[in-house]
């Protein structure tokens, strides 16, 4: 069936099984190979994406869920200003080594900030605890995601 | 023939589940993993889906007339943790599920159709007495949490039946909630333990004790709690309690945990919460 959705702010429409991923529906049709899948199961938080600015894991989303709303991926994202001052605080702190989290942990970065635009530690340890990272160790996305705050992601 | 049914009313649901042996598909998180097969394949169905997270007039927390809260089908967590009608303990056990982004998508009420036994949101549902309403084009019936999970995996919907929503009962109670699992967030729970209680006058006015994985549903048990209201606070007896709640906390072994290790926990959970009426602090 026909699905309709603002992807990156461009309208798109596929039509697919209501059942297909997200995840799929972004990678193998829009070709957007930013997103990642990492566990599959909505454990790691690699295949983040934001829908209406909230984050979601696209690979547990059923593409008919997302009917006529807003997704946007790290190749959208990477646009604003917003990315700029968070892509430089992860660069500057070490927040990013092989990256494959890197796409998820911006998104959901962003969506804390958004939300609050200066939490605490541990709001942004909560805001994260949906993102894995097998390389940092989290303190240094943590610390990236202070920086950004103090520097204001300029909304 | 499996088939994908997305509709457009609750009515045009009612009447497809009339016909049609369905999955009910709202948030997505549990099913798309039990379905999933691999990277850009579709998951493997062996029925019917029928998606309801469409359904906007699911989607709502309100106040009824008789003091109640009721909580659309299609609501998410997130909402329902933000909402100012929904008594805090429902929120304390919402923000120890999964993770920000899974309680974005899910909803109370998949949680419960999917019948865990570590459903972490029963628990409180099951203490406070509340209860589901299912609807079908025959009408609408209440059943109360407790007698809607049947198993692991079994619940009382009939199939031409849809949840359509949860009901709060709003109790006067001090609570202790605690939930067990590897890590803060994204545990499967290992054990979980939901007391609570309310005196009046050094007197123990109610009493209530609930455990969740550490059975094939959560264990509650009406004769024990009646055992131990109107007594003096100061005169409840720990060990005995304990003695009683004993043999009914039978959990398992699998890969989170041990069947020793759970019960062990689960009994010194519950000694804390007794510990805690005794000590009479928050009278």
């Amino acid at each position: 069936m026909e699905i309709k959705f603002k992807l990156n702010g461009v309208e798109t429409c596929v039509d697919v099984n209501p059942s297909m991923r997200l995840l799929d529906v972004i990678r193998d049709i829009c070709h957007l190979t930013g997103t990642k899948e990492g566990c599959g199961e909505g454990e790691c938080g690699a295949c983040t994406v934001l829908v209406n600015d909230e984050p979601y894991n696209s690979c547990l989303t059923p593409i008919i869920n997302i009917n006529n709303k807003e997704v946007i991926t790290i190749e959208g994202f990477r646009e604003t200003k917003a990315y700029r001052v968070i892509a430089d605080a992860f660069a500057e702190m070490g927040g990013s080594q092989c990256g494959f989290c890197t796409p998820g942990m911006i998104l959901a970065s962003y969506a804390v900030l958004k939300k609050n635009p200066h939490p605490t530690e541990e709001e942004i340890r909560i805001a994260l605890s949906g993102n894995l990272c097998r390389c940092t160790g989290y303190q240094a996305i943590v610390n990236a995601v202070l920086l950004a705050s103090e520097k204001g992601i300029k909304l | 023939m499996i088939r994908h049914f997305v509709p457009a009313s609750l009515e045009e649901a009612l009447r497809i589940i009339n016909k049609n042996n369905c999955y009910i598909m709202s948030g997505g998180t549990d099913l798309m993993v039990q379905k999933h097969v691999s990277t850009g394949l579709l998951p493997n169905f062996d029925r019917s889906v029928l998606y309801v997270m469409g359904l906007k007039e699911l989607d709502y927390i309100k106040n009824e007339s008789d003091g109640s809260v009721s909580i659309g089908a299609t609501t998410r967590f997130v909402d329902i943790e933000k909402s100012e009608l929904v008594p805090e303990i429902y929120k304390k056990v919402i923000r120890e599920i999964a993770s920000p982004n899974i309680r974005n998508m899910a909803t109370m009420t998949g949680n419960i159709a999917n019948a865990s036994p570590a459903g972490d949101s029963i628990v409180p549902l099951v203490l406070n007495d509340a209860y589901v309403v299912l609807s079908s084009l025959n009408g609408e019936r209440k059943v109360p949490v407790k007698d809607f999970v049947l198993g692991v995996r079994k619940t009382d919907r009939k199939n031409e039946e849809i949840i359509t929503k949860i009901v709060l009962l709003p109790q006067n109670l001090k609570y202790f909630y605690r939930k067990v699992g590897s890590r803060k967030a994204e545990s499967i729970t290992k054990v979980s333990f939901l007391g609570a209680y309310r005196i009046e006058n050094n007197i123990i006015k109610d009493f209530r004790v609930a455990f969740g994985s550490v059975s094939i549903k959560v264990v509650r048990n009406l004769e024990v709690e009646n055992k131990y209201k109107n007594i003096k606070a100061s005169e409840l007896n720990i060990d005995e309690v304990i003695k009683d709640y004993s043999p009914l906390v039978t959990p398992i072994t699998d890969q989170r945990s041990n069947k020793e290790y759970r019960h062990k926990v689960a009994m010194n959970l519950l000694r804390k919460f007794l510990e805690e009426i005794k000590g009479g602090q928050n009278e």
